[in-house]
């Protein structure tokens, strides 16, 4: 019997039947998450319901050598949880109780499976929030959240997962259970919850989160300012930076993911701007009302053509509404598209839209472009048609074009995607060899036996080719006393 | 995939379609669920959390998007139209709440009904379900055989026999092996509403004049579930369009729109019903077709796809559908004519997923409920299918069930005194799982209790 | 060269290549090493020990290397120190949200991030932790790598700069780190409160649950002390909000501004950085547990006879109780006393600051966390021969 089909026979035996899933046709729904471009049939699924039921699944694993996967509502843009022909897929949508509230000290307990919007209705009852908030939270799951330290349109002023979540009881690779962090501060020892959140599940699996909870702004005003071209839009948001106001969010769309979002949901875009800008400030009702004045009066004397103030809860929750369903709805302009997903320091967006510009009218294809403009973390989305011969693929070396401009000009190849199987080989435009070995160690302190999730985050040569790419300048060889050969 | 010779006789009279195997993969080539649909969904999830099944089991096969999936493996003739790729298509309740959270604005509606018709066409289900299923489409589609199920349903209840049989409680007896429809029939037993014989007895009138200066001549289309349980919805209808000012005629004969057998695969059927009910209203000259059951309504507005292959109907059926009106769309449009009564009551508005994904009417039944004074209308929060979804609750009885509590669960801490909802079978559902303290009224039989001056809900159901 | 007996050598690289160039050779040299910058925190945790044969000084490492202030970020040596920070970024109305206690006395930007330590504007802008973006590090072989970058907003790879912080100097010499910014805030009020910890427990809980935004909610001397930072406007309206919120149950309430404010701070900062053989005990808790600790520090306290002032980050739930210098067996009595209380409470107690020799009678860290042998992985890992920082987790790990 081979290893895979001792799992098999294992985890039948241990957990109940509508837990694990071995029919072809089933597995094949399982085959991809949010990144539909690459898919696996798992050899295996299972949906635990407990932890218990997650460590049983990762010890069968583990005494055999065999990979595993974490997933959770399976939306992930960066293939984190493709998974493994020959290993087994936990999926954790079943573990979505929500264990403990505790709104006097703002904290609340969860298991991965529940919604990154569910925990945040949740507690609204008690002026309380999750603040984290990932375009996909109406489905995104907790979980998935703490692997890819998930952001959103508010991390700007609010942070990251990582700021939000304060324990994780964890299965390690070995099926072991421990705890990271805790419901206080400060636990002694390494914060390896810290170094947990965002590992893209190559670490171990969360199988209960706690998180801190804050308190709902009693003020929030958000506006829509119209301008002729992104550029200008950019330059509003540096006149706002340059103020002192940190606003809770500031997105921005082109002309073309205007079109795509008014398609999709009718948010009241205006279809002829050049660049929609987004600001929301939020706080108390004197703070933020006073200097969203401010922003308003920037924004005009940077070239806005239009500033439409939200004048309802509704009409604040539409124009979000119109923002979130950006990438989804690019389909109703293209038949296919890539998302991409990098970072470059904010001051330098005008040059590389422009850049963008350039490297899509070369590549003789459309690029819409929706961000998180005040953190400098772009989503260009390259729209090609499937069917055309040749031009999915010059899509996608477009795309891998446009992330590696973000890390010549000093930013990152993701924001808040992760780096998952679609990017790994990108790793080294960013990282020198000694950057993902000191990583690779960290790694191996967790799951020397490099079964959990692999294939993920790290360079392989069978993913990348045996040449993995060109290795970004050691910071020695900088310093001018190293030399590579 | 094989031939139909292994199959036996089919159920349904068979539609002419190019053999397997030619490119659909597991489906044959008579409107397979269509490629390029499929290519649309970007497996984004936004339809997981919107999805009941999904809700309910947390897996990806029973979501829309897994469903999907599912067709594109069958499609590229990767997996069969088995016995388990079955499953998860039966097991969606059509509720269609994944359109409405779709940001790539997806056809589930069109790919699920394609693929069940392939699968009445092409999979043979087991004896026992083969029967229960041919046993509820032998009655649900015809108004005639309904009318006499409600009487007997009525007789059924005043006899006694109801309560001895409860008593004992019937379905649970049945031996295990009828381990489903032991629950199929508990559903129906628990299903059935008190009938009002007055209602079911008189028929509708085939054409009343408007109160005042007439604003609109409108066909009603009178149902079969609605025309059976709900006889007194129809004379609501009635009544409440004639004082807003509406001519109203009933053409006759109708018999059942098809929807029932739409949303089931049941296509030959759902044809020839969509056909007759297309003639019926030939020639009468309607500014609406005035539909008051959601289901029905989603379908009728349907008619032109349902029925472009048809060179005699294709025209006609569009006609058709393009005036086809929710009766609360023809009620919002009119600016009120007629005197409202107050109504002291509070009440919560459930939306009928026919109404509010499928036909995207959400707004106008809570205008007309708005316009009566006196009454609270309270919104669930929620707005997940009950669990009823045509005649799922009798083929899926289970997550019906599971569904139809969790729902009741909602109108209980919602502290109303009625349900207000414009479809047959979800007050047919709710009632079930309400039980009698909590009524459930549509919501014309509220805005008539209004014009009538009946300052309660408890005269609501009046002939 | 002969461990223990012989003198320290000491290094203070000027740049990565020497930081580099000192690692590697202690590692041809098997030596123990340890970090040093600006020396306000060798005093806490467990000791060094055996001592050191390399002390890396590391306020060398001072440069600005970057302010991007349209992006909020800056790029600084490990061994600048926090309060040079401040006074070059001030300029561009900018600063580094962190005011930890032991600013006044030279604290550098690596040595907090060693430590963790941070002040009372952690109730709203976080630790250190929440604000590193990127860091440059050198493990104890040598190996010169980063983690992170210099945006905000970046998710590749692993963040390990926060597995450096409050890693005590024990995984890598960190020599550059990237941080994120805020804006100076125009104005600033503090509204002080008198009240017990019993009195002012409720009243943190009602500030948490309102729509106030503090910088600063601490308890200490007998008063609950709320900062309100922003605008003119927003201050104004704040300070009252919190006046009236307060005003539902205690002594009256004062505004301190200006010169008052920034002396009240920094009084209390000074009972936070204890003095050298003070002993500095941190323990952990629920904000709505600010009573139940304090009791339980007066009781250890009174059962050993010492004087434990606390100054509490009452809306974090972290509590530092001063001990002065009295004998060690009183200060081992009280940190075992208030440990099991705090720990019945579901929270932790950890020795900081402490006099020479606590060590040997009192146990620093308390029981080990359950992830303690992944933890001692990743020492092994990071640094196999346990050179670095030895003694700084004794006795989980060497």
């Amino acid at each position: 019997m081979g290893a895979l089909e001792e799992v098999k026979a294992e985890l039948a035996r241990v957990l109940p039947p509508d837990a694990v899933v071995t029919d072809p046709a089933e597995l094949a729904t399982y085959s991809c998450d949010g990144l539909a471009g690459y898919r696996t049939t798992p050899g295996l699924v299972v949906l635990p319901t407990s932890t218990e039921g997650v460590a049983s699944a990762v010890r069968a694993c583990s005494a055999r050598g065999v990979p595993f996967v974490a997933r959770g509502s399976g939306t992930g843009l960066s293939g984190g949880a493709l998974p493994h022909a020959e290993g087994v897929l936990i999926v954790l949508s079943r573990m979505r109780r929500i264990l403990e509230v505790d709104p006097v000290n703002q904290r609340m307990v969860v298991e991965p499976g529940v919604t990154n919007l569910a925990m945040s209705k949740a507690v609204a009852a008690h002026h309380l929030y999750y603040a984290p908030d990932p375009s996909s939270q109406v489905v995104c799951s907790v979980g998935g959240n703490v692997a890819e330290n998930s952001g959103g349109a508010h991390c700007l002023k609010y942070g990251f997962t990582t700021h939000h979540v304060l324990g994780l009881e964890v299965v390690l690779p070995d099926g072991s259970v421990v705890e990271l962090g805790g419901r206080t501060l400060d636990p002694p020892g390494y914060d390896l919850r810290g170094v947990f959140v965002g590992s893209e599940g190559t670490l171990g699996i969360a199988t209960r989160v706690t998180v801190r909870l804050l308190r709902l702004p009693e003020a929030v005003a958000t506006l829509v300012a119209d301008f002729p071209d992104p550029s200008t839009a950019g330059e509003a948001v540096s006149g706002i930076i340059a103020s002192g106001i940190v606003p809770a969010a500031v997105e921005m769309l082109d002309n073309l993911a205007i079109q795509a979002c008014e398609a999709a949901t009718g948010a009241g875009y205006s279809l002829d701007a050049g660049a929609a800008l987004v600001v929301e400030l939020d706080g108390p009702r004197e703070e933020c009302l006073g200097r969203f004045g401010e922003v308003e009066a920037i924004c005009r004397g940077a070239g806005a053509t239009r500033v439409r103030v939200a004048g309802s809860e509704d009409e604040r929750a539409l124009i979000w509404k119109g923002r979130k369903a950006a990438f989804a709805a690019m389909g109703r302009l293209s038949p296919g598209y890539f998302v991409q997903d990098g970072v470059i320091p904010r001051t330098a967006l005008g040059p590389v839209l422009a850049r963008i510009a350039h490297l899509a009218s070369e590549a003789g294809l459309r690029v819409a472009n929706v961000f998180h403009a005040g953190d400098g973390n772009l989503h260009p989305l390259v729209l090609y048609d499937p069917d055309r011969p040749g031009e999915p693929e010059r899509a996608e070396e477009l795309a891998t074009r446009i992330v590696e401009l973000c890390v010549d000009a000093g930013g990152s190849i993701t924001g808040e995607h992760g780096v998952g199987v679609d990017k790994a080989c990108s790793m080294p435009k960013m990282f020198s060899e000694d950057d993902l070995a000191v990583m690779a160690r960290v790694r191996a302190a967790f799951d020397p036996a490099g079964i959990c999730n692999p294939g993920k985050v790290f360079p392989t040569p069978r993913l990348c080719g045996e040449v993995i790419g060109p290795y970004r300048p050691h910071p020695l060889e900088l310093a001018g006393v190293a030399e590579r050969w | 995939m094989t031939g139909m010779s292994e199959r036996g006789p089919v159920p349904e009279a068979p539609v002419a379609h190019s053999p397997a195997g030619t490119g659909h993969g597991a489906f044959d080539g008579h409107h397979p669920p269509s490629r390029r649909r499929v290519e649309e969904c970007v497996h984004c999830g936004f339809c997981l959390p919107a999805c009941p099944t999904y809700g309910l089991w947390g897996e990806e096969m029973d979501s829309p998007r897994g469903r999907i999936l599912l067709m594109k493996e069958a499609l590229e003739g990767h997996i069969a139209l088995d016995d388990v790729f079955v499953r998860h298509m039966d097991a969606c309740l059509g509720c269609m709440a994944c359109m409405s959270a779709c940001p790539s604005g997806v056809r589930y509606d069109e790919l699920i009904e394609a693929t069940r018709a392939q699968i009445e066409r092409l999979h043979r289900r087991g004896p026992l379900e083969r029967a229960y299923r041919e046993a509820l489409f032998a009655v649900f589609p015809h108004p005639g055989r309904v009318r006499v199920a409600a009487v007997a349903a009525w007789a059924y209840q005043r006899s006694g026999l109801a309560g001895a049989l409860h008593a004992r409680r019937w379905p649970d007896r049945l031996p295990g092996r009828m381990g489903r429809w032991r629950e199929a029939l508990r559903a129906l037993d628990g299903l059935m509403p008190p009938v009002s014989l007055g209602a079911v007895a008189r028929p509708l009138p085939r054409q009343v004049g408007p109160h005042g200066a007439p604003r609109r001549r409108v066909g009603l289309v009178a149902g079969c579930i609605q025309r059976g349980f709900f006889a007194q919805v129809n004379w609501a209808t009635v009544r409440v369009l004639v004082a807003e000012g509406c001519e109203v005629v009933v053409p006759r004969p109708q018999g059942c729109c098809g929807a029932l057998m739409v949303h089931a695969g049941r296509e030959a059927s759902a044809l020839r019903s969509a056909r007759a009910l297309v003639d019926a209203f030939e020639g009468w000259e309607l500014d609406d077709v005035v539909v008051n059951a959601a289901g029905c309504g989603s379908t009728l507005k349907d008619y032109g796809r349902l029925l472009a292959d048809d060179p005699g109907y294709a025209g006609r059926a569009s006609g058709l559908a393009g005036k086809a009106r929710d009766v609360t769309e023809v009620l919002a449009g009119l600016e009120p004519r007629a005197r409202r009564h107050p109504v002291r009551a509070r009440v919560a508005y459930h939306d009928a997923c026919h109404l509010s994904h499928a036909q995207g009417v959400r707004s106008q039944p809570r205008q007309v409920l708005a316009s009566v004074p006196g009454l609270e209308v309270v919104e669930l929060g929620d707005d997940q299918c009950c669990g009823s979804a045509g005649i799922y609750n009798l083929v899926q009885p289970e997550a019906g069930e599971e569904l139809g509590r969790h729902k009741a669960d909602l109108v209980r801490a919602a502290g109303v005194e009625a349900v207000v909802t414009a479809n047959p079978g979800c007050n047919l559902q709710l009632r079930r799982f309400l039980g009698p303290g909590v009524p459930v009224f549509h919501p014309v039989e509220v805005l008539d209790a209004s014009l009538r001056g009946r300052p309660s809900l408890a005269g609501a159901q009046g002939v | 060269m002969v461990r223990g007996g012989g003198a320290v050598q000491v290094v203070r690289p000027a740049d990565l290549a020497q930081a580099h160039e000192a690692m590697a050779s202690s590692t041809a040299a098997g030596q123990l090493v340890s970090i040093r910058a600006g020396g306000t925190k060798q005093d806490w945790g467990p000791p060094l020990a055996p001592a050191p044969d390399l002390v890396v000084d590391t306020t060398g490492l001072d440069a600005l290397v970057a302010h991007n202030a349209g992006d909020l970020t800056a790029v600084v040596g490990a061994g600048m120190a926090l309060s040079r920070l401040q006074e070059r970024l001030a300029g561009a109305g900018q600063w580094l949200a962190l005011d930890p206690p032991s600013q006044p006395r030279g604290a550098t930007v690596g040595g907090l991030l060693a430590t963790g330590e941070a002040g009372p504007r952690r109730h709203r802008y976080g630790s250190l932790r929440d604000l590193v973006i990127g860091v440059t590090m050198v493990l104890p072989d040598g190996t010169v790598a980063r983690s992170g970058g210099q945006v905000i907003k970046n998710v590749a790879g692993y963040d390990l700069a926060k597995l450096l912080c409050g890693s005590q100097g024990t995984l890598a010499l960190v020599t550059e780190v990237s941080l994120r910014l805020h804006p100076l805030d125009a104005h600033s009020a503090t509204v002080r409160i008198p009240a017990t910890p019993t009195e002012a427990t409720p009243l943190v809980v009602g500030l948490l649950a309102a729509p106030v935004v503090a910088s600063a909610l601490d308890w200490a001397g007998g008063a609950l002390w709320v900062r309100i930072e922003g605008s003119a406007g927003g201050v104004r309206s704040q300070v009252e909000e919190v006046r009236s919120l307060a005003a539902e149950g205690s002594a009256p309430s004062a505004v301190l501004e200006g010169e008052e404010e920034a002396r009240a701070w920094e009084e209390l900062a000074r009972i936070e950085a204890g003095e050298e053989g003070d002993t500095l005990a941190v323990a952990t808790s629920l904000p709505s547990q600010l009573a139940e600790v304090a009791e339980a520090s007066d009781r250890a306290a009174g059962e050993v006879g010492v004087a434990a002032d606390l100054v509490s980050r009452a809306g974090l739930g972290l509590h530092t109780a001063r001990l002065r210098a009295e004998d060690l067996g009183a200060h081992a009595g009280f940190i075992s006393a208030w440990r099991r209380a705090v720990q019945r409470l579901g929270g932790t107690v950890v020795v900081r600051r402490h006099p020479p020799g606590l060590e040997e009678v009192a146990d620093l860290l308390g029981p080990p966390p359950s992830a303690v042998e992944v933890m001692g992985r990743v020492k092994d890992q990071m640094d196999p021969g346990h050179r670095l920082g030895r003694g700084r987790f004794s006795p989980w790990w060497l």
